[in-house]
């Protein structure tokens, strides 16, 4: 064999290999961005579940009540993981949260309740972890849209039929009441 | 939930990273959480139960210092076995540009990762190690913590996105029932310094500067020093009278130091800089000593703005002698400070720094997901996947 098709035959394996490579490191992090979602959706799902206990608890005033239990309820019907539907549900019911939880003597009311107490505490820890996943899916999708902007994985379609990934845009705002 | 654990450092020797993955594994546990640290380590059969050795490190010159790391294919299997074996629902690994576990174990494993940086580098060092195959390793990292902000800055600036600050924990049950040494304080006073002695930035000789005018106001103030390294030059200053007064110990076991600092009336922390937190003030703390500190920001944000210890300006001894001697007049004051000092560092005890972790775990873990082998990007890797569902959801 000349060392000209030598040559040529190492080029060929060396771009195969290289856009195998490219194409395993899209896969990963759409794989990343898929579970980063799923975890975000999670959270979303529980912090639903705590509104609407909330609104459940005896003894809270009528107003409240109806505020909470409605934002929760809209929340915890949608069926979509990610959709504007979605953002919004979950936008109205973090706004209602922020607007009815942002004064430390209210809350301290509405923590002589024990149950209530309890229900705040795990709203805190669910909306830090919110805010992180939210950030973690973002910092995915930034990683993944990186690499397909990139020329040879553009003409060789290396991302195949998959969607371009979009972050959630999430109010991720947690009411100031509920620390400490 | 089933965590995996990754540490790049030497099991054997007792170091930051390695003292703070044996604290985190120990928290997780006692929380009811599965626990496997993958480490290097000479000696099996010291390990504790959760640790996991790949066996006997090689000594390196990395980060300006000679570090025992592990690497090359016998240690890539084992982790790759580890983690096959593991079935972990997150696997965190620490410091994961070390040329060490850490990072092959980001090669060798997919799913929900979690890495926690602890040192700030500098942009030459970190484009270095930021090499392309590295940074493909970084990218299957889900979630990035930093242990302070002068490591986040670091992370932010030269790497793409963002991280979660959780500072080191302290093991407050370790040091609150600290018994001072025998005769110590006793009826007198006294001032612990704990550090290395001819590390100038650890601020000896600024304290020594400001001794003799404490002396002159407490006559009997006594002074102990501990910690590796000679000070003998920096004592050199002292009249004979106030070098009496002082008391070496030298190089102290990890297990004595509550003992040491709960020798002191009140513990001096006179560092000159370079501090990016202040794990010894809180750890004094725990001990019930009030702690006298310099104005450094580190410093300043653990003392909580003087409501948790007092600070003086930074390399300013005259400042410092009248801290101190004020404070060595005022036992109420102390008295005070060491119930503020106390309450200060429950917020930074291992429980609830924990805690925090596992909010982070928990907000990119989705339960049915695990982590599991990577077989490399091969095309055919790709074939026959399909999209992840979401099984039902247990909390």
């Amino acid at each position: 064999m000349s060392s000209q098709s030598i040559i040529v035959i190492v080029a060929i394996a060396f771009a195969i290999w290289y856009l195998s490579y490219q194409a395993g490191r899209l896969d990963r992090l759409h794989h990343r961005i898929e579970v980063t979602e799923l975890a975000l959706h999670g959270q979303l799902l529980r912090r639903g579940g705590i509104a609407a206990e909330l609104a459940a608890v005896p003894g809270i005033d009528p107003a409240l009540c109806v505020l909470w239990g409605q934002a929760a309820h809209e929340a915890l019907i949608l069926q979509e993981v990610s959709s504007p539907q979605r953002t919004q549900v979950e936008d109205e019911l973090t706004n209602i949260l922020v607007m009815t939880l942002n004064d430390p003597e209210e809350v301290n009311e509405i923590r002589c309740n024990q149950h209530a107490s309890l229900l705040l505490d795990e709203l805190l820890q669910v909306s830090e972890r919110i805010k992180m996943s939210q950030q973690f899916h973002t910092d995915a999708v930034r990683d993944c849209l990186e690499i397909r902007e990139q020329f040879l994985v553009r003409f060789f379609r290396l991302a195949g039929r998959a969607n371009p990934p979009v972050p959630v845009d999430l109010d991720v705002q947690i009411p100031s009441a509920l620390f400490g | 939930m089933r965590i995996g654990i990754v540490c790049p450092y030497s099991w054997d020797i007792p170091g930051g990273v390695s003292a703070h993955v044996a604290d985190l594994a120990e928290a997780l546990i006692r929380m009811g959480h599965y626990v496997s640290v993958l480490a290097p380590a000479e000696f099996d059969e010291l390990l504790p139960d959760y640790v996991v050795s790949t066996g006997k490190p090689r000594a390196v010159k990395y980060n300006g210092s000679v570090a025992r790391l592990s690497f090359g294919p016998i240690a890539a299997r084992k982790i790759s076995k580890w983690v096959e074996e593991g079935e972990f629902d997150v696997l965190h690994v620490h410091e994961p540009l070390a040329p060490s576990l850490s990072v092959l174990a980001c090669w060798a494993a997919k799913g929900p990762i979690v890495a926690t940086w602890h040192s700030s580098m500098d942009k030459s060092r970190m484009m270095l190690t930021l090499s392309k195959l590295a940074q493909t390793a970084m990218e299957k990292v889900s979630a990035r913590i930093a242990v302070s902000e002068a490591a986040r800055t670091t992370l932010i600036k030269h790497v793409d996105g963002d991280a979660v600050v959780i500072p080191n924990g302290v093991d407050v049950r370790a040091f609150c029932n600290a018994k001072p040494m025998f005769g110590w304080p006793g009826a007198n006073l006294s001032i612990v310094f704990l550090g290395r002695g001819d590390e100038p930035r650890k601020g000896l000789s600024v304290l020594v500067d400001a001794y003799p005018e404490i002396r002159r106001n407490h006559p009997n103030v006594r002074l102990l020093i501990a910690g590796p390294g000679e000070p003998a030059n920096t004592l050199k200053s002292l009249s004979r009278e106030d070098r009496a007064s002082v008391t070496l110990l030298g190089m102290i076991a990890p297990q004595d130091k509550a003992s040491v600092l709960a020798s002191g009336t009140i513990y001096v922390a006179p560092n000159t800089g370079g501090e990016s937190f202040g794990i010894v003030l809180l750890e004094a703390m725990a001990t019930g000593t009030p702690v006298i500190a310099s104005n450094l920001e580190a410093f300043s944000r653990v003392l909580d703005h003087g409501r948790a210890g007092l600070t003086f300006e930074n390399e300013n001894s005259t400042d410092l002698a009248k801290v101190v001697s004020d404070l060595l007049a005022d036992p109420i004051q102390r008295a005070e400070l060491s119930v503020q000092g106390k309450s200060r560092v429950a917020e930074f005890d291992w429980s609830v720094v924990a805690t925090r972790i596992v909010d982070v775990y928990e907000s990119i873990r989705v339960s049915g997901v695990k982590v599991e082998p990577d077989l490399t990007g091969q095309m055919i890797g790709r074939l026959g996947r399909g999209r992840i569902t979401p099984e039902s959801r247990s909390d």
